[in-house]
C-alpha cells in the first residue's frame, strides 16, 4: 500500500481477490515451499530413555513488569476519562451502551470496556481479511483506517506475507495436490452437504470410511466425527457427566472444554497448569471427601487436559497423568486439538510422542482443522463408549453432519501422513515441521527472546510483556512481509502478552532464516530481548548461572543453529 | 494500624514490669488490655493508678472495677502503653503522622466506644482477608488421617464412563440409515446386513431445496476449493476471515434485509453461543415451551431467569408478561428477551409473528427468532417467517439461521443490529475460540442466495421455493385429509411446513396405554438427571413407541420410501417429548412421488399400528 491516500478513493468494502496470473507451479510453491536440503529434517519424538524436562519459565526484569502494569494503568485511566467525557458530551457515539426508549443497552459499558478501550487500539492487527490459500504465504488485503480502527478502508491490493499464524502444521492448506483433487471429486460425487443430522440421514459410506481411517490412525477401537471442533467439546460432556460427577480441569484448558463442562452441570475443580503434585493432592482430597456437603462419593471423576497447549506451547505431562490414573482410577480426557498430526514420529499425537499406548487414555478428542487442513472434530474411545455416544450425544441427533469435501480432505491427508498415499510425502511433512519448530525456537532463544514451551512444539510463543509492544511487533512484521498473531489479556495473564508463531511444514529453512533476521531487528528496536538464558539459548551450558545472557548476533545464529537444533539436548 | 498495636503489646511482658509507667491519656493500648482480660486480678497499687488514669472515661470504669487482674496484666498494660508511646513518636516523624494521631485522639476522646468498634472492625477485616476463599468448603471438610484417606481412595470405584448400549436399545444403532453415495432425492441405503436397497425416495433430508447437488452451486464451490483449498486454518479473528466469508455475510444480510451478519461453524451451536452473549445472571428470558433443544440449552447456560410460555400460545405469553410487569418496573433495567422459533422443529408450526412483535414492543422485550428451518422454506422468496407476515427484519432484534438446511451447505448464522453483531465478534464463545467456516461453504451459500434472488420478481412465485411449498401443502392434505388414517394418527404440523410431523392419535395412545408425552418437568428422567442416576435415563415405553415408528420406516423403506422419526434424547430435553414420524419434503419431488409416498407410508402405518393393537406388547 502506498504511504498517502485520499481516503475517498478507498472502499469500505473488503475487496474481491485480485485475479492472479501465477503459473500453477509458482502457486504451489507459494502454498508449500519445496524442501531445500535433506539436512533440514528432524523427528519430534521423545526418546524412551530420556527424562521429561519440566518446562522452565524465564522471568522478565522487574523494570518490564513494572512498566507493563503502568501501561495498563494508563490505558485504564485514559479509557475511563474518555468514557466519562464521551458519554457526557458526545452520547451519539455510545448508542450501544445506553438505555434507549425503555430498552436496556445491548451490553454494559463495564462489560465492554476492555474491547472498546484497549483492544480497539490494536484492532488493525486482528481479523485482517485475506484471500487465497493460508499456506506458506498468505495474501493480506492492504487496509487503512481513517478513524482509529473504527472502520477500515481498502484499495483493492494485497500483499503476500509469510504465514506464521495459521493452524497449518503439516501444510495441507493447499489448492494444488492430491487432497484438493480428491475433495473436488467428493463434491462432484456427494454434493456439498450431508443434509441432516448423523442419526437421521447424514451418515454416508464416506463418513464410515473416514472414521475407520481415523480410528486406525489414532489407535483406538472406534471414533465419531463432528462437523465443528469447538462443538465437539461443547456437547460431549453433557453425555458423560452429571451434577454428581467431578471434572478436574487444567487451569489453561481451552474455552470449549470449559463451556462443555459448564453445560453438563458437573462440579469443576481446577489445578495449576501441569502441576502433577497439586493434581494428586486435589485427587486425594476429592476422592476421600466426596461431594461437597453430602460427602457421598463422586459418581465419576474426569481429569481433562490438552495434549499441546495452544497459548503456551507446553505438553501435558502424559506419563505423570497415566500413572496417576492407574493409582486413582479416574477417567482421563485428552484434547489433542493441536498435537494430533503435529507430534510424534508418525504424527499420531501426544501418545506417540511420549511412547504411551492410547488405551491408557479413556477419551481422546481432537480437531481436524489444524494438521489436516480440514474442519471439525472427533472423539476416539473404546467401541462400547462410542456406541453409546453415537446414540446419546446431542450433536449426532440434532446437528448437521460433516460435509463430504471436508471428510475427503481428512481421509486423504491422513492416508498421506500414514504413508499409504504419495510415498514419503507424509514422512517429509512430519520431519519438516519437527525441524522448523526446533530451528525457530532455538534461534529465537539464542537471539535473547523469552520463549515458552517445549522444544518440539510447533506453537512458539514469544513474550512481549508490554501491551503496546503487541501492535508494534505485529505492524513491523507486516511491513516486512510476515503475518503473525498477537495474544494478550484476557487470553493470557495480564502481564504476559505475546506473539504466537504457529510453525508449518510449508515453510522452508530459508523462510525461517528470514524470520529470524527480521525478529532480530525488531527485537532491538522494541527492546524485547530480556532472556536470562535459564530456559536455553546459552553459548556454553551453565552460562546463565554466571549471569551471561544469550545475545547472539544474527550471523552467529544463522551459522550455527540449523545444525545445533537437531541435537537431542538443546541447551 | 490498630491491630499492629495490639500484636506488639503482647510481645514482651517480662520487660514491662521494669519499665516506667507512662500515662498521659487513657490510651488505646490500656483499654484494649483491660477489655481483653477482665477475668484476672490486678496488683492493688498499680490498679489505683490505672483506674485514676482511666477515670476520665466514665464508660469503662465499671469494667475496671470488675477486673481484679494479676500483675501479669498490669505488665501488659504498661507494655502496651510503652509501645503506643513509641508508635506515636514514630508516627510523628512521618509526614502526615501528626494528623493521624490527632484524628485518633480526637475520635477516642469524643467517643471511646467508637475506638472499640473500630478495633473490632479492623480485626474482622484482617480475618476476612486472611480467610480462604472457599471457607464454606473448608468448613464442610471432614478431618481424615492419611490412612483413612488411603482407605477411602482404595474403596472408591467410579461408575462406568457411559452405560453400554443395552440389548433393548441396540436396534437404534442398527437402524441409523447408512447411505451409499450422495444424499439426494433418491438414495441407496446400505442395510445392517450389508444388503443394498437402491433408488429409495428420500424424505429424511433437510436439504429442502435440493441445493446440495445443484450443479451451479457445486461449480462455484469447486472453483473456490481450486482457489483456496478446503480448510480455513484459523479462527476468524486471526487471519481466518477470507474475502468469501465477508461476501457471504454481506449476502445474507442483504437477502434478509438486516444491518449485519456473523457466521458460525455449525448450526446447532449457533444459538448456544449467541444467547449467552446477551443474557447473564439477572437478565430475563421467556422461551417458547416447544423450543428446540439448542434454544433450551442456550437459555440454561446463560444462567438468567427463564420463564416458559405454552407453545405458540401468545395469550399465555402476554399473561406472563403482565404478571412480570410490576416486578420489572421496580427492578433495574435488565436485558429482556422473548425466544421462539420461526418454524418449530418439534411441531412444524409457526407463531403469529405480527402479534408477537406487537406484544414484545408493548412490553419492551427484545425478540430472538430461530429461523433455522424457516429461512429458505417459508415466504414467497424464502426470507422466512418475517416475509410471510411482512414484518421488517429490523423489528426482530436477533435472527438465527442455518446454512445447513435449505441452503444445502453447512454452518449457522445470526443477523441483526450492527452493535449486536459487533459484540458477538468479541465475546461469542463459538466464534472467538473456533476455526472459521471452510471458505467453499461460504462461497456455495453465496451462490444459493444468488440463485434465490436472481429469479425473484415481484408478485411472481420463486421457481425454487414454490415447488417446495406446493409439495408441503399437497402431502399435508393427503395425510391430514385421509379418513382411513384418522383413527391412527394426528398430523401435528401445518400445511406450510416443509416437514410433515405425524403422531399416534391420542385415542390410540390411550388404547395402547401410552402416556401423552415423555420426559419434561417433573418426570422420572429429569429427576434421574438431577440425581445423576444414569440407569433411569432409559424409558422402556419411549423405546417401544420409537421402535414401532421405526418399524413403519423399515416397512416403507422396503417399498422405496424413506421417512424419518424424531430421535430426541429424553435426558437432554427439558421439555416433554412425543415421538413422531417425520417426512421432510424437497422441492425436487413431484406429485407422483408424493402420491406413491402417501400410499406406501399410510399402508405401513396402518399395518404396524394394527399389529401392535392386536398383539398388545
Amino acid at each position: 500500500m502506498k504511504d498517502y491516500y485520499d481516503i475517498n478513493e478507498l472502499s469500505s468494502k473488503v475487496p474481491d481477490p485480485p485475479v492472479s496470473n501465477l503459473p500453477i507451479e509458482e502457486k504451489a510453491k507459494m502454498e508449500f515451499g519445496p524442501l531445500t536440503s535433506n539436512k533440514w529434517l528432524s523427528v519430534a519424538q521423545l526418546d524412551p530413555n530420556e527424562e521429561i524436562k519440566p518446562s522452565i519459565l524465564d522471568e522478565p526484569p522487574y523494570f518490564i513488569v513494572l512498566t507493563t502494569y503502568l501501561d495498563y494503568l494508563v490505558f485504564l485511566l485514559i479509557g475511563h476519562c474518555k468514557d466519562f467525557f464521551g458519554m457526557l458530551l458526545m452520547p451519539q457515539y455510545f448508542s450501544a451502551l445506553v438505555a434507549k426508549d425503555g430498552y436496556p443497552p445491548w451490553y454494559s459499558a463495564f462489560e465492554s470496556f476492555y474491547p472498546r478501550r484497549l483492544k480497539r487500539r490494536l484492532d488493525d492487527c486482528f481479523a485482517r481479511p485475506i484471500h487465497g490459500v493460508p499456506g506458506r504465504f498468505m495474501n493480506c488485503f492492504n487496509r487503512a483506517t481513517p478513524d482509529y480502527n473504527e472502520s477500515f478502508r481498502y484499495d483493492g491490493t494485497s500483499t503476500p506475507c509469510l504465514n506464521l499464524s495459521s493452524y497449518n502444521y503439516l501444510g495441507f492448506a493447499q489448492s494444488v495436490g492430491k487432497c484438493t483433487e480428491d475433495s473436488i471429486e467428493a463434491v462432484k460425487k456427494y454434493g456439498l452437504s450431508s443434509c441432516g443430522p448423523r442419526n437421521l440421514i447424514g451418515n454416508t459410506d464416506l463418513h464410515q470410511n473416514t472414521e475407520r481411517i481415523l480410528s486406525k490412525f489414532i489407535g483406538k477401537e472406534d471414533s465419531i466425527l463432528f462437523s465443528m471442533g469447538w462443538g465437539t467439546n461443547a456437547h460431549l460432556f453433557s453425555s458423560m457427566v452429571n451434577s454428581k460427577c467431578l471434572v478436574i480441569s487444567d487451569s489453561l484448558n481451552h474455552a470449549s472444554i470449559r463451556f462443555g463442562i459448564r453445560l453438563s452441570g458437573a462440579a469443576v475443580k481446577v489445578f495449576p497448569h501441569n502441576d502433577m503434585n497439586a493434581l494428586e493432592k486435589l485427587l486425594r482430597e476429592s476422592i476421600s471427601q466426596g461431594q461437597s456437603k453430602s460427602h457421598r462419593p463422586w459418581k465419576k471423576i474426569f481429569v481433562c487436559v490438552e495434549g499441546l497447549y495452544s497459548m503456551e506451547g507446553t505438553y501435558c505431562n502424559l506419563p505423570g497423568l497415566v500413572s496417576l490414573r492407574n493409582k486413582y482410577h479416574f477417567y482421563l480426557f485428552v484434547d489433542e486439538a493441536h498435537s494430533i498430526g503435529a507430534l510424534g514420529e508418525h504424527g499420531r499425537g501426544i501418545c506417540e510422542y511420549f511412547n504411551i499406548n492410547p488405551n491408557n487414555i479413556d477419551i481422546l478428542m481432537g480437531t481436524l482443522t489444524k494438521s489436516f487442513g480440514a474442519a471439525g472434530g472427533y472423539i476416539s474411545a473404546n467401541k462400547n463408549i462410542i456406541d453409546r455416544l453415537r446414540l446419546d450425544i446431542t450433536a449426532n441427533n440434532y446437528s448437521e453432519s460433516m460435509p463430504p469435501a471436508v471428510l475427503q480432505q481428512i481421509s486423504t491427508s491422513m492416508r498421506i501422513i500414514a504413508g499409504e498415499l504419495n510415498g514419503n510425502e507424509g514422512k517429509e511433512r512430519l520431519q519438516r515441521i519437527a525441524f522448523n519448530s526446533r530451528y525457530l525456537r532455538l534461534g529465537l532463544k539464542r537471539l535473547g527472546y523469552i520463549i515458552y514451551g517445549a522444544d518440539d512444539s510447533p506453537v512458539i510463543p514469544l513474550l512481549l510483556y508490554n501491551p503496546s509492544k503487541m501492535p508494534g511487533f505485529s505492524r513491523k512484521m507486516l511491513e516486512r512481509g510476515v503475518a503473525v498473531v498477537i495474544v494478550g489479556y484476557p487470553a493470557t495473564d495480564v502481564i504476559s502478552s505475546r506473539i504466537r508463531f504457529c510453525m508449518s511444514s510449508a515453510l522452508t529453512k530459508e523462510d525461517i532464516d528470514r524470520i529470524l533476521a527480521i525478529s532480530a531487528d525488531i527485537g532491538d528496536e522494541l527492546n524485547l530481548k530480556f532472556s536470562t538464558g535459564i530456559a536455553g539459548g546459552e553459548k556454553n551450558p551453565g552460562d546463565w548461572k554466571k549471569g551471561i545472557r544469550p545475545r547472539w548476533s544474527i550471523e552467529e545464529v544463522l551459522a550455527k543453529t540449523p545444525e545445533d537444533c537437531k541435537k537431542k539436548v538443546l541447551y | 494500624m490498630f491491630s499492629v498495636g495490639v500484636v506488639s503489646c503482647c510481645v514482651d511482658f517480662e520487660a514491662v514490669k521494669k519499665s516506667n509507667i507512662y500515662f498521659d491519656l487513657p490510651d488505646i493500648g490500656d483499654i484494649l488490655v483491660i477489655y481483653t482480660s477482665s477475668s484476672t486480678t490486678i496488683h492493688q497499687t498499680t490498679m489505683s493508678e490505672v483506674s485514676a488514669a482511666i477515670a476520665s472515661t466514665k464508660t469503662v470504669t465499671a469494667t475496671i472495677e470488675q477486673a481484679q487482674s494479676s500483675s501479669f496484666l498490669v505488665g501488659l498494660a504498661y507494655n502496651a502503653n510503652n509501645v503506643w508511646a513509641q508508635l506515636v513518636e514514630l508516627l510523628m516523624k512521618l509526614p502526615g503522622g501528626a494528623l493521624i494521631i490527632n484524628y485518633i485522639k480526637a475520635s477516642h476522646k469524643n467517643d471511646p466506644w467508637r475506638t472499640v468498634l473500630e478495633v473490632l472492625l479492623a480485626l474482622f477485616a484482617v480475618k476476612y482477608f486472611l480467610a480462604s476463599r472457599y471457607s464454606q468448603d473448608e468448613r464442610d471438610k471432614m478431618v481424615l488421617s492419611k490412612r483413612e484417606t488411603d482407605e477411602l481412595i482404595e474403596e472408591w470405584t467410579p461408575e462406568p464412563i457411559v452405560l453400554d448400549v443395552s440389548n433393548e436399545e441396540h436396534w437404534q444403532l442398527e437402524t441409523n440409515p447408512l447411505i451409499k453415495g450422495p444424499v439426494t432425492k433418491r438414495v441407496t441405503i446400505q442395510n445392517y446386513d450389508n444388503s443394498l436397497t437402491e433408488d429409495v425416495l428420500n424424505f429424511a433430508s433437510l436439504d429442502f431445496l435440493g441445493m446440495s447437488m445443484n450443479n451451479t452451486v457445486k461449480d462455484k464451490a469447486i472453483e473456490c476449493i481450486k482457489e483456496v483449498g478446503v480448510g480455513a486454518c484459523g479462527p476468524p479473528n486471526f487471519y481466518g476471515t477470507q474475502s468469501v466469508h465477508v461476501r457471504v455475510c454481506e449476502d445474507l444480510a442483504k437477502f434478509l434485509d438486516a444491518a449485519d451478519c456473523i457466521i458460525y461453524g455449525q448450526d446447532y451451536t449457533t444459538p448456544i453461543s449467541v444467547l449467552p452473549c446477551f443474557l447473564k445472571r439477572g437478565d430475563i428470558v421467556i422461551v417458547d415451551g416447544g423450543a428446540n433443544i439448542a434454544l433450551q440449552k442456550a437459555a440454561l447456560i446463560s444462567r438468567c431467569n427463564i420463564e416458559w410460555f405454552n407453545h405458540n400460545d401468545l395469550d399465555h405469553l402476554e399473561e406472563i408478561l403482565e404478571s412480570l410487569t410490576e416486578d420489572l418496573n421496580q427492578g433495574p433495567l435488565n436485558r429482556r428477551f422473548i425466544v421462539t422459533e420461526g418454524l418449530s422443529e418439534n411441531f412444524g408450526d409457526s407463531p403469529d409473528l405480527k402479534r408477537l412483535v406487537e406484544i414484545k414492543n408493548k412490553y419492551k422485550f427484545r425478540l430472538i427468532l430461530d429461523e433455522s428451518t424457516s429461512i429458505g422454506t417459508l415466504g414467497n422468496n424464502g426470507r422466512g417467517l418475517a416475509e410471510v407476515y411482512n414484518i421488517p427484519r429490523s423489528d426482530i432484534e436477533i435472527t438465527i439461521g442455518s446454512m445447513a438446511r435449505a441452503f444445502g451447505a453447512s454452518g449457522g448464522f445470526c443477523v441483526g443490529n450492527k452493535d449486536m453483531i459487533y459484540h458477538q465478534i468479541l465475546t461469542s464463545n463459538a466464534y472467538v475460540f473456533s476455526a472459521a467456516l471452510p471458505p467453499y461453504v461460504a462461497k456455495s451459500t453465496s451462490a444459493v442466495i444468488q440463485l434465490l434472488t436472481e429469479n425473484e420478481k415481484s408478485g411472481q412465485v420463486n421457481p425454487y421455493i414454490a415447488p417446495l411449498s406446493d409439495n408441503s401443502e399437497y402431502l399435508h392434505s393427503l395425510f391430514a385429509g385421509s379418513p382411513e388414517l384418522k383413527n391412527y394418527i394426528t398430523v401435528k404440523s401445518c400445511g406450510y411446513s416443509p416437514s410433515l410431523h405425524i403422531r399416534i392419535s391420542s385415542a390410540l395412545r390411550k388404547e395402547l396405554n401410552l402416556p401423552e408425552s415423555y420426559g419434561g418437568p417433573g418426570s422420572i428422567v429429569l429427576k434421574a438427571v438431577k440425581n445423576g442416576n444414569e440407569e433411569l435415563y432409559f424409558d422402556s415405553l419411549y423405546n417401544l413407541e420409537s421402535y414401532k415408528l421405526q418399524e413403519i420406516i423399515n416397512e416403507s423403506a422396503k417399498s422405496k420410501v424413506l421417512p424419518t422419526r424424531t430421535k430426541r434424547i429424553l435426558h437432554h430435553e427439558l421439555l416433554p417429548v412425543v415421538p413422531e414420524l417425520i417426512l421432510h419434503l424437497s422441492a425436487l419431488q413431484n406429485k407422483n412421488d408424493l402420491d406413491y409416498t402417501y400410499s406406501v407410508v399410510s399402508k405401513a402405518i396402518i399395518n404396524t399400528l394394527d399389529n401392535w393393537r392386536a398383539k398388545g406388547y
